[in-house]
Order: C-alpha cells, then structure tokens, then sequence
C-alpha cells in the first residue's frame, strides 16, 4: 500500500522555487530516507507532506487521504518531528511526555506507561524531573524525539533528529526506530546529513537537489548505480620530479602531499590504474608505507549526484 | 476512550504550561499591596469618590478598580503563550498535531475567559473586606461582573495576541507590552476618579478600554447601573470584537 504519494509537488516563494516538480511513491512499512544538501527543499517537503503549508501546484495522498480536502484527518495519523526545536520551557522532561499524550487525547493509564517505557528507552530517566529550559540540545532533542511515541501513528516524519545527540544516543535512536518499524509497521520519512545512518537505517533512499529528486532507491541499487568508481590511496615515502611526471601521464590519478605524501586513484577501473602505477612506483624505487581501498558509501553517490545535478 | 474536545485539551495544556505559584503568588501580592497599602495611604488625600448615586470610599474604589486592573494583568498571558510558542517551536509543533489554528484561537480565548474570572474572583474575595459597607450584588450584577471579566479579559487578550504575533525579539516584546499595559493601567479609571481630572486627561481616560471594563465591574458590585454604563458594555463588546477579529486574522495568516 502506498503511504505516501506526490505528483508533479511545487512549492514557489515568491521568486524562489523550493519543490519543483516532486512525484515520489512511498510503500507503507519501511523507512524512507530524505537527503539532500542544505537549502535543497527536504524540510519544505516536509512541510508539505505534513499539510503545514500548502503546495502551489501538484498534488499529495498522505494514508490515501488528499492532503487538500482533508489535512486535519493526516495530522490526526501522522508524527511529527520538525529540524527546530519544540518545547515546553517550564514543564519537566517527564511532565512534556505526559501533557503531549495528553494533548493527543491517550488514555491517563497508557499516558502514564507510555511515559515511562520512552523515559527508559530514550535514557532520560536521570533527567526526568528537570525543566526542559534547563536540558542541553541533545537531552531536549531526545524528549522532542520521545513525545512523538506517546501517541499512535502510521507514518512518523523526522527530520533530522539525531542533531546535538552524541554517538551512543545517536545509535539507540536509529535502533529504536528500526525496532518500531519491525514491531508496529510504522513507515517513517527520514531526513538526516549523516549518510551513514541513512544507510544503516533506510530501505529506501531519494536525493533532492534544488527542489528537485535526482535519485530514488535502495541504498544498494544507489552503490550499484552510481558507485561504479571507486577509490584506493597510496600513502608514499617520498615524492620525486621523475614520479611527478610519470604519474602524470595517468588521468585518474592525483598527487597529495599534506599530511602524508599519498597517490589518489579515482577511477572506474581502480584495479588497472593501480597496476600502472605501482609498476611507476617500482620503477621509480618509491617505498609503500600504506596502501587502502575506499569502499564506496553513500557520501559518495550522494556526492556525486548532488554535484552532476549542481 | 473518551473523546476529549481538542479546545478543552489545549486549555489544559495552556493553563498547565502559564501558571505556576509564581503567577499565583503574583496575582494576589500585588493587588493586596495597592489596595491595603496605597487605598489606605490615600485615604487622607481622597475622602470618598462619587459613583453613580453613591459615594465610596477610597479603598473601595480602588478595591473595584484592581479587578479590571487584575483581569487586564492576567490577560498578558495569552501573549506570553503565543509567543513562547512561535519562539519555542511549538506553534509549528500543534498546528502539524490533531488541531486547527481555529482550535488554537479558541482555546486561547478560553484560556484568557478562565484566567480573567479566575482574577475577577480572587481580588473579589481579597478585595470583599474593604468594599463590603457599599457592596450591592444582585440578580443583575454578578452577571454584569462575569460578563465584564469575560469580555474584558478577550479584549486584553487579543492586544496581548496582536503584539506577540507582531513581534518576535524578547525584548521588543517585553517592551511594548509593558508599554501598552502600563499606560492602559494609569490612564485609567482604574486608581483615580475621572472627576477632578485635567480635561485631556479625563479624555484619555476614555480613549482607554479600561476605563470602560473598571466602570462596569465597579458597576456590578455597587449596583450602579447607569445608561452611560450599558453604553459602555457596548463599546467593550464592539471593541473586543473588533480586537478579536485582527487577532485572529493575524493568528490565521501566521506563516511557518
């Protein structure tokens, strides 16, 4: 079942144009990550798939409901959390769960359970009495992350959520996500510019840039489409005039020197390229220190997808 | 499960997120101080104050006068909401939930009612002792004190409403708040009679929607309603209406 659909989505700002032309087709059940560069139009998006704003053109099904005819009736079924924060300065860490699953009409038993279950799983126990004024970034991120699950959804909306959190809490998340994705079929729509947690964490993947979706896919079908260079560093001991000029008859290759005197192959047939050039560095009595291939992540493609675009 | 009325639900919220015993505190303190303090202190320099066909004393003119001044106070509170929302994210945050921006107006205008009775009946009650001996409730006047608490808090609320959708630094904010309030406070009826006053003041007197919430109420508790009185129910009505509207408008075309 399609949980979300767009077609031909644009949102124009006076001169400026931030969705243009967006069809996207999102199966229920899986997460579906969002990235792009900043400014490229994801948290407009957002913001439009959450019936916040309304388009300028084109049109949006979010749980087969028209976003036009009905946003009320979305709102009612999705979770949201928005890049800025939002929070209640004088209530407790604690007391913001309870009157958020409050506002959304739970039961005081389940609000009361809730609470505590996403007090624990969101590791904010210790912090459960202070003011939300008083948390750092990340503690009130965690609460802001941890609201959202007070109430029942089908589609929650993320964008980037992990910001100001350190590595550990960073990974609970992305763990507790995938579990409720697994448990309870949530579908959730996930914006972040930490690519290895889209690949850790996303079936799907679409890349938009200048208000446009470049590419939409699995992240393996993204490395197979668009990874086909690859990347291997030789870290050297020296660098001489003669290696200079030989390795500059290779197009696919490139000399650094900071911090550490390294040859760089960026080439779709890495493994030719490297066997010219290990045959240079023999002839010219260069020593090898290191020698390291790169696999190919999603920074890369999205990298490259966003520069061919640009 | 019960269906609980998104309004009632954001009024909770409302009320749970605005007072606290610092508020509570306040709005006794600061009332009781005028009117046991400055009432009694002034009562050497105003003997009795004429009102209608009756004379008060000062005290229990002020005593009166400290509701409206308690409700208009208390009304703030609708601002400091809406803008503690829109900088705190959680207008953006509501507005994305199971509610309407009509549902969020409302629920603050209900707020707002909740909070200008609650004031109306606490500086009652505090102020009762002082201005007992005059006292005339009623079948006519408690109506006439809740609907001038009601009508008047919506007024005031949507002022506050206006300014907090306006501006968005916490100084400005603060500053013209104040402002507002302050001179709506001492160019009022509230503290003095408008009788005695310089011309252009007791003109201003009634350029000023206080002036209008304090005479009703004064009204109602002394039982001392004039034609002049009913015609300032009706200005307050029109006026708050009017405020209302632009407040709700704004709140309405409030981008994200």
């Amino acid at each position: 079942m399609l949980c979300i659909e767009t077609k031909d989505l644009r949102k124009k700002y006076a001169s400026t144009v931030a969705v243009d032309g967006v069809d996207l087709q999102i199966e229920s059940g899986q997460v579906f990550g969002f990235l792009g560069p900043n400014g490229a139009g994801k948290s407009t998006v957002i913001k439009l798939l959450t019936t916040l704003i309304s388009p300028s053109n084109g049109k949006i099904s979010v749980l087969g409901i028209d976003s036009a005819k009905h946003p009320l009736e979305i709102r009612k079924k999705i979770g949201v959390v928005l890049q800025q924060p939002s929070y209640e300065p004088t209530l407790s860490a604690e007391k913001s769960l309870e009157k958020y699953g409050m506002m959304w009409n739970i039961d005081k038993k389940i609000r009361k359970k809730r609470t505590e279950e996403l007090l624990s799983a969101f590791g904010l126990e210790e912090i459960r009495k202070k003011k939300m004024d008083d948390l750092s970034i990340g503690q009130r991120r965690r609460v802001q992350v941890a609201r959202e699950f007070m109430h029942d959804m089908d589609l929650l909306f993320l964008d980037e959520p992990t910001v100001g959190l350190d590595p550990a809490a960073r990974r609970k998340l992305l763990d507790f996500l995938r579990e409720q994705v697994k448990n309870s079929g949530l579908t959730i729509f996930y914006t972040t510019h930490v690519l290895s947690e889209a690949e850790y964490l996303c079936d799907n993947i679409a890349i938009i840039n200048n208000g446009k979706i470049m590419a939409v896919d699995s992240p393996s079908e993204l490395k197979n489409r668009f990874g086909h260079e690859k990347t291997i560093k030789i870290h050297i001991s020296t660098v001489s005039e003669e290696l200079k000029s030989k390795l500059s008859t290779i197009p696919e290759c490139q000399i650094k020197l900071e911090p550490e005197p390294t040859v760089i192959i960026n080439s779709t047939k890495s493994e030719i390229v490297l066997m010219n050039i290990l045959k240079i560095l023999n002839e010219t009595d260069t020593k090898i220190n290191d020698l390291s291939a790169i696999p190919t992540n999603l920074e890369e493609i999205f990298l490259k997808v966003v520069g061919d675009s640009n | 499960m019960i269906r609980i009325n998104p309004i009632i639900r954001l009024v909770n919220r409302n009320l749970t997120i605005s007072i606290n015993p610092g508020f509570i505190i306040w709005q006794i303190l600061f009332p009781l101080i005028y009117i046991f303090v400055a009432g009694f202190a002034y009562t050497a320099l105003i003997d009795s104050v004429p009102f209608g066909g009756k004379n008060l004393d000062y005290p229990a003119f002020l005593a009166s006068g400290m509701i409206g001044f308690n409700i208009m106070n208390s009304t703030l509170i609708s601002g400091i909401i809406i803008w503690n929302d829109r900088r705190h994210g959680m207008f953006e945050q509501i507005m994305s939930g199971p509610f309407t921006r009509t549902h969020y107006i409302l629920s603050n205008i209900v707020t707002i009612g909740i909070i200008g009775l609650f004031s109306a009946a606490l500086i009652t009650a505090v102020g009762y002792p002082v201005f007992f001996d005059s006292v005339e409730f009623n079948i006519v006047t408690i109506p006439l004190i809740i609907f001038g608490s009601v009508v008047g808090a919506i007024l005031f609320g949507s002022i506050a409403s206006i300014i907090s959708v306006k501006l968005r630094s916490s100084e400005g904010f603060n500053v013209i708040i104040n402002t507002v309030f302050l001179f709506c406070a001492f160019a009022s009826t509230a503290f003095y009679p408008v009788q005695g006053a310089p011309q252009p003041l007791a003109t201003i007197f009634y350029l000023n929607p206080l002036s209008y919430l304090v005479d009703i109420i004064r009204a109602g508790i002394f039982g001392q309603v004039t034609d002049f009185v009913i015609t300032e129910m009706l200005v307050l009505v029109g006026l708050a209406a009017i405020l209302f509207v632009i407040a709700t408008k704004l709140l309405t075309k409030l981008d994200f």
